[in-house]
This record gives structure tokens, sequence and C-alpha cells, in this order.
């Protein structure tokens, strides 16, 4: 096991190792919201895999405060959106606007181009305007009156959602929810965390407050390390023999795409390295695979169970050792 | 209900079909109210699917089941044998519609629908049954299709085209099995029919039996002549000798009537004409034979009795094939040993007085020759006014006094009976023959078709010299019966085959019903002879002249070989396909470990990853954990961490080796 918890020796100039980074990160979040360990790692992890990450769950559950929480941690600039029926994808990308003074028309550019875009309740939209943020999540860029702009780097979404079947919302479409690289649900607080919840209010601290824990050096710097670690063949061919029991099992209506298959790859090498290791164990995968494919992934009508359903049902039914 | 428990309701509608189907060619021989059934649980099971009924509760289901069984036993009078049981198994499988719920219920009803298939053979097995069985099995195989297709909420005719194309497949491999599977005897002995019981002649004669036999027209055998077809009036086809006179009825003489030295019989020498025919006969549960004098045979387990017949030791229970050789023109028994004189001119002490004075008034006259004697009996028969008929007077007392001084009308039993009495009151050794005369050739292959309308009874008469000779009284009285069969005979009566208005041998004036009806006959023929008669010798002939010959045991090996050859690369092919993916060393010796802890109660399910199973075991076994981590992080530097150090696959094998539980 040599050399697997020194995690400096993957990246020069740097005198924190990444996992401690990554702890103390999640650590900092934590402070706002309370219980919530693995959804906080699992969040920092699809960001630090360069993803999208969409948080879906009633309202009043922390979705929000995750984000913000997240935003801050990481040391961005953000901009919130809070998404309504009326909004226009012009309001989100920008509108270039006559300037009297200059007597040409200049460009106002909208919420989007920040580091870290806060997307709240975006199924509360149409999937017109939902639509907008297509072309900036898929390519780092937008377009607007034929001008392509870039965006900056990173960029990052974190989108929140109520569930589907509340009143007012319109699902995302299939390809948008493609552009997120995790979905995550909340759920409740065990007791003891919801009693600290009760016991501290008012000294709570704001997500504004946290202390920004990562540079952007460093942030690249950890992007660059995960594509150094480590997949080895016995761990893809059980990524391969996941993916093919989705494509070849009779309960899905279709199955992974390579496209679903390769997040989950980068999602699993990302928390390999945050588990402070330089390859890949099957743990990885498996710990990954509900938030990664859940939302990618659909079950035939016949049957009775939902996505999650169909998820733990294929992480039981797939061997992680051949023989 | 979950959903692949379900029955779809294409399948629901097919099943019921099934029933249908199935029922129909029994319905001859099921109580009616069987048929009923079929109907009522049909309607109960739709109003169960329309949701307007619910299924039948414990009590009902009970109750319909003993009054089912009663109703057999009443119509039966009995609950053994083969109708009864096989009644029965037809309404188990009607009533088990009403339990059908779920896809367990259908998978049973369609696997009882397969056995109640099988019943109908063991009643017929003629061609036209097998093809509509055939229809049968396609459509109880829609119905497992249909079973196999969720989601189909109507009826859908075209499942059975799937059926359809799964039966032509599995044609090729019937054929194979049919001609290479090994002929065993039954494993079980299925019990006699007990309400068609025997068919055909009877060991005994009354006056009226051979009449009442001129009603059938069902077929008694086919021959099948190599060569020319003998003349018509050559066609005597011998099947009981009746010797004795047993309460006014003939009857023949049972194995316990002969004495020891006289069971074999004479050997005739064989000289003169032969002919060469196989004979395809009906099963009669009867043990004589039918053929032409003097009859001899090749195949194996058909005796020759001292009369000169070939029985069967076994009752004849299916269609029966057999190859014989007559020599027509050797004489029997030239030399009449004392016992057999003695047997067949034995008479009753008294009764037919008239006929007694009447037979020494004719031998005395006739000189006291025995030719001359019967010759004479039969110009009585000719000239005076005696009549064939198929609709004789009832006889009371004496009935040979009555015959022939009163009535003077009868069929051929009362010719051949009357003729026997007046031989033996004179001392001449006659007998009464019994069996089928002519037939009906098939000019489509030759066949000769021998019904049961074609009984006759004759007679045979000792004469010095000559041995047992032929002398048929009906031909006398109505030569047409024997020269052109019994409906010319009976032409003016009208009453041949009477009771059977439709059956199509009434229309051989219609030549297309004729043509149809002998065209048929022909492939039956076939049929029977390739198919019906196909058993354990034939099969062993076939092969030999496919292969060349072949000893018994080459046989049982190229038929095991055959099968090996056809099983065994298909099984490794099988093997091949679904063999696992190639292990790595150190996969192999971490599926050891898991092994060896599985041994010790703790195995690792398919899902379960490395890491976590190492947790789970330092949490169940403490003591272990040092040693389970120790390998566990070996396995994964080796499998995972890309290190392909072959000091770490040592030190994993080293370890696992020494692990013990």
């Amino acid at each position: 096991m040599k050399g697997v918890l020194d995690n400096a020796a993957l990246g020069s100039a740097r005198e924190t190792p990444m996992k401690e980074l990554v702890d103390r990160a999640a650590d900092e979040v934590g402070k706002v919201l309370l219980g919530k360990e693995s959804q906080v790692r699992l969040s920092l992890c699809c960001l630090l895999a360069r993803g999208h990450l969409l948080i879906e769950d009633l309202p009043g559950m922390g979705k929000t405060t995750l984000s913000h929480a997240l935003a801050s941690v990481l040391g961005l600039s953000y901009n919130r959106i809070q998404f309504t029926s009326d909004l226009l994808p012009a309001d989100i990308l920008g509108v270039s606007v006559f300037d009297q003074a200059s007597n040409a028309f200049s460009f106002h550019p909208g919420p989007v181009f920040s580091q870290l875009l806060l997307a709240d309740e975006i199924n509360r939209t149409t999937p017109r305007t939902q639509s907008a943020l297509l072309e900036a999540m898929g390519e780092g860029q937008v377009t607007v009156e034929g001008e392509t702009r870039a965006l900056p780097e990173p960029f990052f979404v974190i989108a929140t959602q109520n569930p589907v079947h509340q009143s007012g919302t319109y699902p995302l479409p299939e390809s948008q929810l493609d552009r997120f690289l995790m979905r995550l649900e909340l759920g409740y607080p065990d007791p003891a965390a919801e009693r600290q919840m009760f016991v501290r209010d008012g000294t709570a601290p704001k997500p504004e407050e946290l202390i920004a824990c990562l540079s952007l050096e460093q942030l690249a710097a950890i992007r660059a390390a995960v594509d150094e670690v480590h997949a080895s063949d016995n761990l893809l061919d059980y990524l391969q023999r996941l993916v093919a029991y989705t494509r070849n099992s009779a309960e899905f209506a279709y199955g992974l795409s390579p496209r679903g298959a390769l997040a989950l790859l980068q999602c699993a090498r990302t928390w390999a390295l945050m588990e402070g290791r330089s390859h890949v164990v099957p743990e990885d995968l498996q710990t990954v695979l509900p938030a990664v494919a859940t939302h990618r992934l659909v079950p035939t009508s016949d049957y009775a169970g939902d996505a999650s359903a169909l998820v733990h049902e294929l992480l039981l039914n797939v061997d992680v050792i051949p023989g | 209900m979950k959903l692949e428990e379900q029955i779809p309701r294409n399948a629901l509608v097919w099943i019921i079909a099934t029933q249908f189907v199935l029922l129909f060619p029994h319905l001859g021989r099921i109580p009616l109210w069987v048929l009923v059934l079929y109907a009522a649980t049909a309607l109960w099971r739709a109003m169960v699917y329309l949701g307007r009924w619910s299924f039948p509760g414990g009590y009902l289901k009970s109750s319909l089941t003993v009054i089912c069984f009663s109703g057999v036993w009443v119509s039966y009078g009995t609950l053994i044998g083969l109708e009864p049981t096989v009644a029965l198994l037809l309404i188990a499988y009607s009533l088990k519609l009403i339990e059908l719920a779920n896809q367990r219920d259908a998978y049973m009803l369609i696997f009882i629908a397969y056995f109640v298939c099988l019943t109908e053979f063991l009643f017929s097995q003629e061609l036209l049954i097998t093809l509509y069985m055939c229809v049968a099995v396609m459509v109880n195989t829609t119905s497992l299709v249909a079973l196999h297709q969720p989601g189909q909420d109507r009826f859908n005719f075209s499942t059975i085209r799937r059926a359809g194309a799964m039966m032509l497949q599995a044609l090729p491999l019937m054929i194979l099995l049919f001609v290479v599977f090994p002929r065993v005897g039954p494993l079980w002995n299925v019990p006699l029919k007990t309400h068609t019981a025997r068919s055909g002649m009877s060991d005994f004669m009354k006056p009226g039996d051979v009449a009442s036999l001129s009603l059938n027209d069902s077929v008694a055998f086919r021959a099948q002549f190599e060569g020319e077809v003998p003349d018509r009036s050559d066609l005597y086809w011998r099947g009981l000798v009746l010797s004795k006179l047993d309460e006014g009825a003939w009857r023949s003489l049972r194995w316990r009537d002969i004495p020891g030295d006289q069971r074999r019989g004479e050997q005739p020498e064989l000289v003169g004409e032969y002919v060469d025919y196989s004979i395809i006969m009906e099963p009669t549960q009867q043990n004589w034979l039918y053929a032409l004098p003097y009859a001899t045979t090749r195949d194996r387990g058909i005796l020759r009795s001292n009369d000169f017949r070939l029985v069967s030791p076994v009752q004849v229970q299916d269609q029966k094939r057999y190859e014989v050789r007559s020599w027509l023109e050797v004489p029997l028994d030239v030399e009449l040993g004392d016992w057999r004189r003695g047997v067949d001119t034995s008479l009753p002490e008294d009764g037919n007085p008239q006929t007694r004075v009447l037979a020494q008034q004719m031998f005395e006259a006739a000189g006291g020759d025995p030719e001359a004697f019967a010759r004479s009996v039969l110009d009585m028969f000719r000239e005076q006014a005696f009549f064939y008929t198929l609709r004789p007077p009832l006889l009371g007392e004496n009935p040979v006094d009555q015959f022939l001084f009163g009535t003077r009308r009868g069929f051929c039993e009362h010719y051949a009976s009357a003729f026997t009495w007046l031989m033996r009151a004179a001392g001449v050794p006659t007998r009464v023959v019994a069996g089928y005369q002519g037939g009906e050739v098939n000019p489509v292959n030759g066949t000769v078709i021998v019904h049961q309308f074609d009984a006759h009874a004759w007679n045979e008469v000792w004469l010095e010299g000559q041995g047992w000779v032929r002398i048929d009284p009906t031909f006398a009285i109505a030569p047409a019966r024997i020269e052109f069969g019994l409906e010319q005979a009976l032409a003016e009566e009208g009453s041949f085959l009477a009771e059977t208005p439709l059956s199509p041998l009434r229309f051989r004036g219609v030549s297309w019903v004729n043509n149809l009806r002998l065209q048929l006959d022909a492939i039956n023929y076939r049929w029977q002879l390739f198919v019906l008669s196909y058993d354990q010798e034939r099969q062993y002939q076939i092969l030999n002249r496919l292969l060349c010959s072949v000893g018994q045991s080459q046989l049982v090996f190229l038929i095991v070989g055959t099968w090996a050859l056809l099983l065994v690369p298909l099984a490794i092919a099988m093997v091949w396909r679904n063999r696992g993916p190639r292990l790595d060393a150190a996969t192999r010796h971490y599926q050891e470990f898991c092994r060896r802890l599985r041994g010790a109660g703790l195995p690792r399910p398919g899902h379960e990853a490395p890491t976590d199973f190492a947790r789970r075991v330092a949490e169940e076994r403490p003591a272990w954990a040092e040693e389970v981590a120790a390998i566990t992080r070996c396995y994964e530097s080796l499998a995972y961490a890309g290190d392909g150090d072959p000091a770490a696959l040592a030190e994993l094998k080293r370890r696992v080796r020494a692990f013990r539980v």
C-alpha cells in the first residue's frame, strides 16, 4: 500500500494533502448543514469531478443552504437565479442594450456569467428557459444574439428542484437531466442533528460566513489529480458489467448511455481521490452509483418500484468479482 | 397479484379453447354431462374474468368434486378401468379451470392438457385421430406461448403461428426419436377397455352371432399379398375351429380340453403352391390370428395350434402385423387320430331326433360314402326351399330340427351348424370353422380389406386320403355371398348395413365416394404399416437396412452414440457460452479465500466489494480481522491499484494458503 495515503506525491507545490483539503471543506459545509456528511461529500465530489449538481427534495430540506455553503467553501464568485414561471432565457444569459453614450449596442451579461451559478427551483420555469442552460452547462459557453461568449473557468451549476409531482413544476427533459453529473436527495435529518439545529437556533453560522477552504489553484490541482487516479482492468470490468446489466435487464426502459458510464467512472475516480487513494476500488463505484445513475435510468412500466429501487437492484445483482 | 403472475387474457381464451378441443374426440365414450360440466366451468371462468362472479369457495369445490366422482361411478358403475379413469381425468381437467388464478395454475392446466392428449391414443391411433391430436397439441402449445406473452389483453389468433412454427421445428427431432428411440415394453399396463371390450368373433358361436357381426362395417384386418391376390372364393380366413357343441353353441377346444400328446398337432409336408402376404390386424383382445390355410409364419411370438391355426400367446391389444406364407394345397391331417375323430364326431345324447333320422337315411342313400353324402346334403340345401337371410326367425328347442324341417331361413352359422349335425349324426368327422370370407380388394394399393361383415362360418369334413376338406354350405344356398360378397347376397333383402345408414360402405355405388374411401383406406394402411406397427423388431430391421448389418449391441452403441454426438457438442457449446471470464491469478486466490470464509459461515455475496467484506468479517470475527485485512489489502493492490508486482502476488498466495478458519 505504499504511497496510497500520500496524496502529495500526486501533484506538485502543495503542502496540504488533498484529502485533508477536501475533508476540511466538507467539515466547513457540515457546520451549516447538520447530519448530512455523505451528501456533502458527494456534492463536493460532483464539483471536483467538473460536474453540475442537481439537488432534489421537498422545500425546506436545506437545498439552498447546501448550494450556498458549497459556493462559499470553494471560494467562487457566484450568482443566484430564482427560477419562476415567467423567467425568460435572456434573464439568464444577458441582453444587448443600446448605449446612447457610445451609440452602440453593449452586452449586459446575465447571471450565468459567474463561476458558480445557483439555479434555485429550476423546475419551476418553462422548458424553454430551462433549455437556455443547456449550452452553458454542456460546453462552458453561451451564444447570445449570434455571438458566442465563453463562460468563466471554472463554471459550475448547482440546481435545486422540487419533486416533480409537486404542483407548478415542469419536469426537466432527459437531455437536460443528463447534463447534471449527480442528482442528490437530502432527506430528513436524523433526530440528533435536528435537535442540534433547534438548540443553536439564532447562533447558527450563515452559509455566506463560511471560510473558503480551497483556492482556485488547489481546485485546479485536484481536478488534474482526478485524471491521474488509476482505474484497473478489474474495475473497468465491473463497471462494464454494471452498464451491461442496465442495458440487458428487462426492468430497465433503457440502459445507461456511454456518457452516463463515463460520468460514473469520473465520479468514482474523484471519490477515490477524496478517500485518499490513488486507485479506484469497487466501493467507490458503489458509493457514487446511486447519485450518478438514478436520474439517468427509467424503469419499464411493468417494474413495481421507482428508479432508486432499480439502482439498488442493479447493485445487488452484479458481481463485484467475476467467478 | 404481481404482474408476472397474471394470466394474459389471450392465454385464458386459448386455455379454454384447448379444453374443448381435447374433449371433442372423447365425446363418444364419456357421459354427456361431462360436456355440460365443461360448458359450465368455461362460463364460470369467463364470468370471473368479467368480474361478475368470484372463484368458488372451498366447500363448493369439494362438493363439486364429490358430485363428479359419484357421477362417474353412477355412469360407469365403477371407477376402475380405462374409460372411468379417463373420464375422471377429463373432469379434473375441467374443474381446475375454476381454480385458474395465477400462472402456476395455468402451467399445471397446460401440462395436464398434454397428458390428456395422450389418453386419446389409448383408444385410437388412427391417422385422422393422430392428425387431430397434432392440432390439439398445437392449440395447447399456443396457450403456453400466450402465457409467456404478457400484456396480450385480447384474443389473438396469430399466436398459433408461433406454436405451429415451434411444432414444425420439433418435427425432425420427433421423426428421429420415432426411428431411433429404443422401443421398450410398456412400463405399466393400461387397464382393459371396459366398454368396447372384445370385438369380432368370440370363441363360441350361437345362432345369430355371425349375423350380428354382419351389421358392423369396421375393419377386421387388412392383408397385403406379394403378387396376385388369390381368387375371392379362395379367401377363407380361418380364425377358429369350433369342434365342441356346448349347450346349443359351437365352441372351440380349450387348452385343457386337449390331451397333452395332441397339443402340438401334425406337421404337414409343405408341397405345392403358396402365397406370401402380411396382415395388419385390428385389436381383438383375443388370441387367435386370421390366415388362409395352411399358414406358416417366421414371426417370433406366434404359435401354431393343433388344428393348423396361428395363435398369439398374448391377447391382441394393439394393431398387430404378421407375415404369413400359406400353402394352399397342403392336405391337413391325412391320418386322423382317434382322439380327434372322437371329438369331431361327438354329438349330444339327445335332441334333434328328426335330423338324426334324416342323416341316417341320406348316408345310406349315398352308399355310405362320406363325400357323396356331403354332396347330397349340399344338393338338398340347394334344391329345396332354403333361404339365406340376415333376419332369420328365432329357433327354440331342437333348433336344427326346426331349421331343417320348419323355418329353412338362416344365415351362414345356421347352415354350418346344421351341416355339422347331419355329418356327425352319420359318424363323419366334421367341424365348424369360423373366420372371415372374402374381403374387398382396394385397387389403390392392392390391399385386401376384410370388414367385420365379412365374418363367416363354414365347415371342414375329414375325408379318407384327403384330410380336412373345406365345404361351405352357404355356397350352396347363396353362391353370391362367396363370389361377390355379402352386399350382393342380401341385395334383395336390403338388409346390408341397414343399421348404419351413413356408413361410406353403403355408397359404394357412388364412384367418387367409393374412390375417396379406398384412397383413405390406402393411406390408413400405410400409416399402420409404417407407423403403428413400428415395434422393436421393425426398428431393428430398418436400422439394419439403413446402416448395413449391425448387431444388437452395436445398435445400442449406435443409438447412444448418435445421442452423444448430438448432445455432447451441444452441451460443450452451452458450457462454453456460459463460461465465466478468465480469472487472473490474484482473483483466483481471493476467491479461494472467500470459499474458505464461506466454509466458516461467512459467505461473501456477489455484490459485496472486498473492503466492505473485510470490514464485515472483522466485525463478526474480530480474531481474524488482522489477517483478513492484510489479505484484502494485498488483493486490492493487485486487482485495483495496478500493482502487478509478482512479490505481492506471492504474498497473497502465501497468506491465503496460510489462512485457517
